[in-house]
């Protein structure tokens, strides 16, 4: 495979990586570039092959084919021992019969790094992730959290050309998982390392990130920024995994798109079976009998009927039958104003803008 | 293991199932303080003349000596081939390493009788019988089905990410197993170690095919010196060797914990 110098390759270079089992392609084709020092998230729902891909990177399985390369370097065929990476484990994978001090240890001693300085650096490395004093606890005497932190610290004090995560959160409780995110990303940027996050938990993706690569069926569907990816989704996929979406379906000619009788207009020009997805959020919604302000921008307007309202402290969210369909809509609650009653006739309306469309591959 | 309260009753017919399996054990402990020259219970005096007699008979003596030789041999053998046999059968997937696992282990079904008439043809052509190298490769037949069960077990538990970890951070295979794999393994080496003893240890059947006037072990002696006497001296070496199963199970338990090693 040649490698073309019109855009310079990242930190960590993928190209055309397979991943196949018998006939089934776990990974297909994989195309990706990390910058130095960037933190980018494999994220889609299980089975996607972003557990693969990232193994493939830690050379914990063969790739079937492509070729991936850390700063210019081929290794594609190193074993994982040779890769010079640190891998942060779902399960933690500490050594339980080392103390804490001789876990963060561990990747010095195999550098053959001083016993004194491998102390030292692994005692920063400790003091990095908030754990001074466990130095001599066993993996078994600590919590779930302090247990990832330890494993965070063994993989960071080797000073790896990438950090790879695999799950790393899914194993913690609800709040000390949002402490970790923000304590991995810290770490992560003062240190700039270039790093991959594994998760299917989208809020992670999102707020930890730089960029989101989404994957699905072993293939790419999309990489871009947090916001790109929900603003611009590229396909109906990513537009359903990222964000919650409203989903109908029409015959579209043009910007036009014919749902159940109702014409709902979207940005560019379709034709055939067409899916809408609107964020619920973004609809507004009103009783008929109100008069209409008038549109400063392109707007769709559609009528419906309210069957169910949920009210949840900061939320109210409506379930609306309109076109046929249950569209869920979203507002932020405001002291003085009742909710609309269940039953009543309203209207819905969001831009145009806010229109995402995507043609149905047949 | 999760502790649960017992009910009553359940405890009273644990006891009684356990004294039922037990009795003619805890039997054997009063009878070998008999002071008669034949074995009768309840004797009709105490001493401890049986097992001053044992420890002055050359031959029991001699037979005591072979069979713990020989015990600790095979139990260093059966280390050293089923280690790596399961490591490779577990850990390097192998095609049909299951069917190889039940091939290995087939000789816990066959009938000890069948394997030691077997043994027997074998050995007759190869000048083995009655030799102490015989003996341990006799053994080692019985012993390496244990050994490989439960240390492919011990293998199999071993949750893989924590060698993948040391792998990334470094490691070659080779420190990874010395490292990392083989201390995390340590009850069911001691495990290991335990069951190939007490088995070799315990072993009449195939002995009594290879043993004769030149070397004998001491289940052997036993059970010839039972055929021609029915003094106590049996339940003396009875009690002996109970209190050697005791010890191992003991020190089974003081370094790998009883339940963690044979309950899984």
């Amino acid at each position: 495979m040649s490698t073309t110098r019109q855009n310079l390759p990242g930190h960590l270079s993928i190209r055309g990586l397979t991943k196949r089992y018998e006939a089934m392609a776990a990974v297909d084709n994989l195309n990706l570039d990390v910058a130095k020092g960037e933190l980018i998230a494999f994220l889609g729902p299980s089975g996607c092959g972003k557990s693969t891909s990232l193994r493939m990177i830690a050379g914990l399985v063969p790739a079937s084919s492509g070729t991936i390369s850390i700063g210019g370097r081929d290794v594609t065929k190193t074993p994982p021992y040779k890769r010079d990476i640190g891998l942060v484990f779902q399960s933690y994978a500490l050594f339980p019969h080392m103390t804490v001090l001789k876990n963060v240890m561990f990747g010095l001693e195999m550098r053959r790094v001083p016993t004194a300085d491998a102390e030292r650096r692994a005692r920063e490395a400790i003091a990095l992730v908030r754990l001074e004093g466990k130095e001599e606890r066993r993996p078994a005497q600590l919590s779930g959290g302090q247990q990832q932190r330890v494993a965070l610290a063994r993989a960071l004090v080797i000073e790896p050309s990438i950090l790879l995560f695999d799950e790393p959160l899914s194993n913690l409780d609800a709040k000390l998982r949002d402490e970790m995110r923000a304590e991995i990303r810290d770490i992560q940027k003062r240190l700039g390392i270039t790093s991959i996050f594994v998760t299917h938990d989208q809020v992670e993706a999102l707020s930890m990130c730089d960029k989101v690569a989404v994957l699905n069926g072993g293939r790419l569907e999309q990489l871009g920024t947090p916001q790109e990816l929900y603003e611009q989704p590229a396909t109906a996929f990513v537009a359903s995994f990222v964000g919650r979406t409203n989903r109908l379906r029409g015959k579209a000619e043009g910007d036009r798109i014919d749902v159940a009788g109702m014409t709902i207009r979207a940005p560019g020009r379709h034709a055939g079976t067409v899916d809408i997805m609107i964020r619920p959020h973004r609809m507004a919604m009103r009783p008929i009998l109100e008069k209409a302000a008038a549109d400063v921008e392109p707007t769709n307007r559609i009528r419906g009927t309210i069957r169910h309202v949920y009210y949840s402290g900061d939320i109210l969210q409506y379930e609306i039958e309109a076109a046929q369909q249950i569209m869920t809509v979203e507002q932020a609650t405001a002291s003085g104003g009742a909710p609309l009653a269940e039953g009543s006739d309203v209207e819905l309306a969001w831009r145009v803008s806010d229109t995402l469309a995507f043609e149905v591959r047949q | 293991m999760e502790e649960r309260p017992v009910s009553l009753s359940l405890k009273i017919t644990a006891f009684f199932m356990f004294a039922f399996l037990l009795a003619p054990v805890i039997l054997v402990l009063p009878i070998s303080f008999s002071a008669d020259n034949f074995m009768t219970f309840p004797p009709s005096g105490w001493s401890t003349r049986w097992y001053v007699e044992f420890f002055g008979d050359t031959h029991m003596i001699g037979a005591l000596g072979t069979s713990t030789l020989l015990a600790v041999a095979v139990t260093g053998l059966s280390l050293i081939i089923a280690m790596p046999a399961s490591y490779a059968l577990v850990r390097m997937r192998l095609p049909g390493a299951n069917v190889l696992l039940s091939f290995f282990t087939a000789p816990l079904l066959l009938p000890t009788i069948v394997l030691g008439l077997a043994i027997l043809i074998v050995f007759a052509g190869h000048n083995l019988l009655g030799t102490f190298t015989g003996l341990v490769i006799a053994h080692l037949v019985i012993v390496l089905p244990y050994a490989l069960r439960v240390l492919t077990t011990s293998l199999g538990g071993l949750p893989i990410p924590i060698e993948e970890a040391a792998s990334t951070l470094g490691g070659s295979p080779l420190v990874v197993f010395f490292r990392i794999t083989l201390p995390m393994m340590a009850p069911g080496i001691v495990a290991t170690c335990a069951l190939s003893f007490l088995v070799s240890f315990d072993e009449a059947v195939i002995s009594l095919f290879l043993t004769g006037p030149r070397i004998t072990t001491l289940p052997v002696a036993l059970y010839q010196h039972v055929e021609t006497q029915a003094d106590p001296l049996v339940a003396a070496i009875s009690v002996l060797l109970i209190l050697l199963t005791l010890a191992v199970v003991m020190i089974v338990d003081r370094t790998a914990g009883l339940t963690k090693t044979f309950v899984k």
